[in-house]
């Protein structure tokens, strides 16, 4: 069985915005791979490696030194809220849960919490199709085997075992005493599927505070922010790959984007490429779309709802008010 | 010349090879803390943030954060958010004297603030966290040392090294034969940052230390608790490389600070470029060690003895030198097939700093930093400061360093 990785996992790089600053000359777009980033004279770009991809923030309206300093802040942010929810990496918040959560209730932080509460809400809005606890599945169908891996894909027996430790209704959630449990042994919370878009919201507000109301943020492509419009524009206008042309570009002002598709990390099961968003209800796979973007004020929820769109493949049952799907 | 670790235990070091390291003692009637303790963190901005989430993710069981303060209620508002049912206040006073409940502070103000906080929490009967530096004079750190002598609670300094399980394991190679003697010492600090605007206060000249007070006060601790001596002397440089906005603190720094034995510290500190990072390495006849702060390294001479451990060690590749991974517990994980997952620390070093501070808060005994041993480091980084603004040489004050 072969398995195909790309650069990182997740929401794939989808998208790039298209930009001309109306004071300053366009510059050429500057690529990598799938990714489109916009850069306009004033405009300072900063940029971090974090939940293996390239957090960038392009900042602008604002003295330079104004802007790098708010950004280096919220650039922080960005990389302790990695340290901390990360699956892998065996300090953080969610490695400590994944090992000890089902021995007892255990207190976490009130953002931690939020963020779980978050999760829980979703998946139940959803009616499972968005689930932080697939890593075991994802596990099973090799996605987590390193490139060249031997690897065989699970059968039935194996895939049931599986998901009887899958589900977020195994993860307890305590609201008064803020504590998780884990109602089985060896649940593995896995919260890539939100995780970017929270740790945007979060740099967003701290780019907020520092008075900064021109930028747009994006982890790895997949997951945006935007705050205000560039400079002498009305909207940042962003082009979302793989959709269909009279659809892929959005206006966005304020506004958060999530994207989600099945490549970029792929495992060839007798000749089928099968993308790596596993659906929660079967076990397997997904199979229903392509490509899934969703737009709405919280980058958090435009995440989790993308993955839940491609996974259910259409607009899913549940989608907030405020927040409108592409799906192909 | 081979005075280094070995010389100096033979000699007792001494004058010889510049003011030894001096015992550590606490007041005989620390009184240890049953159960979780109640803290309050004054102070609540990056660093003051960073630490109280450690608290509250990771150190639960041992702590509560039960109350924050910050001039900015703002940041103050934001961490206890995070901690269940903190009091928020804008004034430490007020706080040292309405949460009744708080055990220990972590005072994580600025640097010229710390005195004030420290001073009045440690005469308000609290256990107190300083983050390092201790305070921006040596005048100051004398005086805080002074007090925290004089009280029956703890105080430590958040030099992170002495509490760091990787730190801790080499410092023990450092005083053996496994390495031999010292050659030099490097450290640098190397980031890619604004480090803030120039009005903030550490890139005030009236409030600044810079890079050596505010940062390398951690790296220089680190080589005087391994050779067990502080330096007689520091020539140092620096300049703006990148930064120009108008700012006085330099944002590039060299130093060569020298022990009485010869050996040498090099320091070079800046955040125009991120190359290397953070690291210190000691050379020795035998071997050198390079530490990371969540990693560590051996890297042996070809001529020097196999040490037991090497059986089990995890070795990594550096272009042409291999580095025999320094990690506690080894031949257990070895035993558990886990030693690759043991390469580097789970947590960053502030967490077993909060960690040493909480334990010794609960038992009584000395924290791994203490406030003499935190004032020295400072007064050193500050004096490295003072060569930098200088662009010479200058002797460090022994009498001073012996006197805290």
């Amino acid at each position: 069985m072969d398995v195909r990785s790309q650069d990182h996992e997740g929401h794939a790089g989808l998208i790039g915005p298209t930009v001309a600053h109306a004071d300053a000359q366009p510059q050429p777009p500057r690529e990598s791979g799938a990714v489109v980033v916009p850069e306009f004279g004033g405009a300072v770009v900063l940029a971090a490696q974090a939940m293996a991809t390239r957090f960038e923030l392009v900042l602008a309206g604002l003295p330079e030194a104004d802007l790098r300093a708010a950004g280096e802040e919220a650039l922080d942010e960005i990389t302790s809220l990695h340290a901390r929810l990360s699956a892998f990496e065996p300090g953080s918040v969610v490695s400590r849960l994944n090992s000890n959560a089902a021995a007892g209730p255990m207190p976490v932080a009130g953002d931690v919490f939020a963020l779980l509460s978050l999760c829980r809400d979703i998946w139940r809005a959803s009616g499972g199709v968005f689930d932080p606890t697939v890593g075991p599945l994802m596990e099973a169908w090799g996605f987590r085997a390193r490139a060249g891996e031997t690897w065989r894909p699970p059968t039935d027996e194996a895939l049931a075992r599986v998901r009887t430790r899958v589900g977020m209704h195994l993860v307890e959630l305590d609201d008064a005493a803020r504590t998780v449990r884990y109602t089985v042994p060896d649940v593995r919370l896995d919260l890539g599927s939100v995780a970017k878009g929270w740790a945007l919201d979060a740099a967003a507000i701290v780019l907020r505070e520092h008075g900064v109301s021109s930028a747009f943020l994006h982890g790895g492509t997949s997951s945006v922010v935007t705050l205000g419009a560039p400079p002498g524009e009305d909207a940042w206008h962003v082009e979302v790959r793989g959709l269909p042309n009279d659809r892929a570009r959005v206006a966005m002002r304020d506004q958060a984007l999530g994207v989600s598709a099945g490549h970029g990390r792929e495992v060839v099961v007798n000749g089928a490429v099968l993308g790596h968003v596993l659906d929660p209800r079967t076990g397997h796979p997904a199979r229903g779309a392509r490509v899934a973007a969703v737009t709405g004020p919280s980058a958090a929820l435009a995440d989790a709802w993308s993955t839940a769109a491609l996974v259910a493949g259409g607009t899913p049952a549940g989608l907030p008010e405020g927040y409108a799907a592409v799906v192909v | 010349m081979s005075m280094d670790r070995r010389g100096f235990l033979v000699s007792a070091a001494g004058a010889a090879a510049g003011l030894a390291l001096l015992p550590e003692t606490l007041p005989a009637a620390v009184r240890p803390s049953a159960g979780p303790v109640n803290l309050a963190i004054i102070g609540c901005g990056r660093q003051g943030r960073r630490l109280g989430i450690e608290l509250i993710d990771k150190l639960g069981e041992g702590a509560r954060v039960a109350a924050v303060c910050d001039l900015e209620e703002r940041l103050a508002r934001n961490l206890a958010g995070r901690a269940r049912d903190a009091q928020v206040f804008t004034s430490y006073k007020e706080l040292l004297d309405k949460a009744k409940d708080v055990q220990a502070v972590i005072v994580a103000t600025p640097t010229h603030l710390h005195k004030a906080v420290a001073l009045d929490s440690v005469a308000a009967g609290k256990h107190v966290y300083c983050e390092a530096p201790l305070a921006h004079t040596p005048e100051e750190c004398a005086e805080i040392a002074r007090a925290a002598r004089g009280a029956s609670t703890v105080f430590a300094v958040g030099c992170e090294g002495r509490s760091n399980p990787i730190y801790q394991l080499a410092r023990t190679f450092y005083k053996t034969d496994a390495v031999r003697d010292s050659v030099s010492v490097y450290a640098q600090d190397h980031a890619k940052t604004t480090w803030g605007r120039p009005g903030d206060w550490w890139l005030d000249p009236a409030t600044s230390i810079g890079l050596p007070g505010e940062k390398g006060v951690q790296q220089f601790d680190v080589a005087h608790w391994y050779r067990g001596s502080y330096p007689k002397e520091v020539e140092a440089r620096g300049s703006i490389r990148l930064h120009q906005d108008g700012r006085e603190v330099p944002d590039t720094v060299r130093a060569t600070l020298r022990w009485a034995d010869g050996v040498e510290l090099h320091y070079d500190a800046t955040i125009a470029n991120s190359f290397g990072g953070r690291h210190e390495t000691f050379f020795n006849t035998n071997a050198a060690i390079k530490l990371a702060w969540t990693h560590g390294w051996m890297f042996k001479e070809p001529d020097s003895p196999q040490l037991g451990f090497e059986v089990y060690a995890n070795r990594q590749q550096f272009h042409n030198d291999e580095g025999i991974t320094l990690i506690a517990d080894a031949t257990k994980l070895a035993a558990q097939g886990k030693l690759k997952e043991g390469v580097g620390l789970p947590n960053l070093s502030h967490y077993y700093a909060l960690n040493d501070f909480l334990a010794a808060v609960s038992t009584g005994r000395a924290p791994a930093c203490t406030a003499s041993e935190g004032a020295r480091a400072t007064m050193v980084a500050i004096r490295v400061n003072e060569a930098v603004k200088k662009g010479g040489t200058l002797t460090f004050d022994q009498a001073a360093l012996t006197g805290v």
